[in-house]
């Protein structure tokens, strides 16, 4: 084979283990920022870290955000606030996690989450207090 | 958060992943052909780093304020955003693109290897918008190594 052929073999190799590594990575993360507690709301809201230099918040994240209506965003810059962005493992930004009306992390999104995602998360969360009131 | 008021062309960032992709790939395939076609790895290697001190000595953002741009061919989209982080992706390709330049003169395979992630990582900002370099940026910020 050409060194041509073996170089994009090792690149494809190369790219597959950073993917497989991200996905460990998030999955990681996800496991231990769960169950995580932040300050209690009255209504399921989302912590959304941002920071100066992240352009996807920017052109894809916050549009994203907006269009969510009249949920509670509570943004928090990930390098002024270092000690709440390590509470969730934020390792990329943006990151967004759905919390539920008792503070408690529901869900947590490393990387640009869509509208409709965060939707489903937070009717999920909705119904995590629902369930948390009925067995009290 | 501190105020964002400088604003960046993404235009501009756009063009020049293109030209790091293009130019990547025509330096591959024509090195089937010839090896004269490689010299075209140390070369960009050097424009992205001449460009990350000097902006004015960035080959594809030139190509694009002084033609593509006043032309109408690629047009503007200004974002509010900080120009670091984006220069600091472009040194660091300039890094690993000089690294592989060396690596082909030793190790053809690890270097052509190299060039190519180097091009993937500049597809993947151009095709999806997700910027290593940036990431990499905010770790190093966050944990007090870089200052802007």
């Amino acid at each position: 084979m050409s060194a041509q052929l073996w170089a994009l073999a090792v690149a494809g190799a190369v790219v597959l283990a950073a993917t497989g590594l991200e996905s460990f990575r998030a999955w990681r993360g996800r496991r231990l920022a769960a169950g995580v507690s932040a300050a209690p709301a009255g209504e399921p809201y989302i912590l959304y870290f941002t920071g100066d230099t992240c352009t996807v918040c920017k052109t894809h994240q916050e549009p994203a955000l907006a269009r969510l209506g009249e949920v509670r965003i509570h943004k928090v810059d990930a390098v002024e606030e270092r000690d709440l962005a390590d509470r969730f493992h934020v390792y990329t930004l943006p990151t967004t996690v759905v919390m539920a009306a008792d503070g408690r992390a529901v869900h947590v999104n490393y990387g640009y989450a869509p509208a409709p995602k965060l939707v489903r998360q937070l009717a999920d969360a909705r119904g995590a207090a629902l369930r948390s009131a009925a067995t009290a | 958060m501190s105020s964002v008021q400088t604003v960046v062309d993404h235009s501009a960032l756009k063009v020049n992943q293109t030209g790091i992709v293009a130019t990547v790939l025509i330096a591959f395939v024509g090195s089937f052909f010839s090896t004269l076609f490689l010299a075209l790895i140390p070369l960009l290697g050097i424009a992205l780093l001449a460009g990350t001190f000097v902006p004015k000595l960035a080959p594809f953002k030139q190509l694009y304020f002084k033609v593509l741009k006043p032309r109408g061919i690629v047009k503007p989209h200004p974002v509010q955003d900080r120009p670091e982080p984006h220069n600091f992706a472009q040194g660091l390709g300039g890094v690993f693109l000089g690294i592989a330049s060396i690596l082909l003169v030793s190790v053809p395979v690890a270097g052509l290897a190299v060039a190519l992630l180097v091009a993937v990582l500049a597809f993947v900002n151009l095709a999806f918008g997700y910027c290593v370099g940036c990431q990499i940026f905010f770790q190093l910020e966050r944990r007090g190594l870089l200052r802007a």
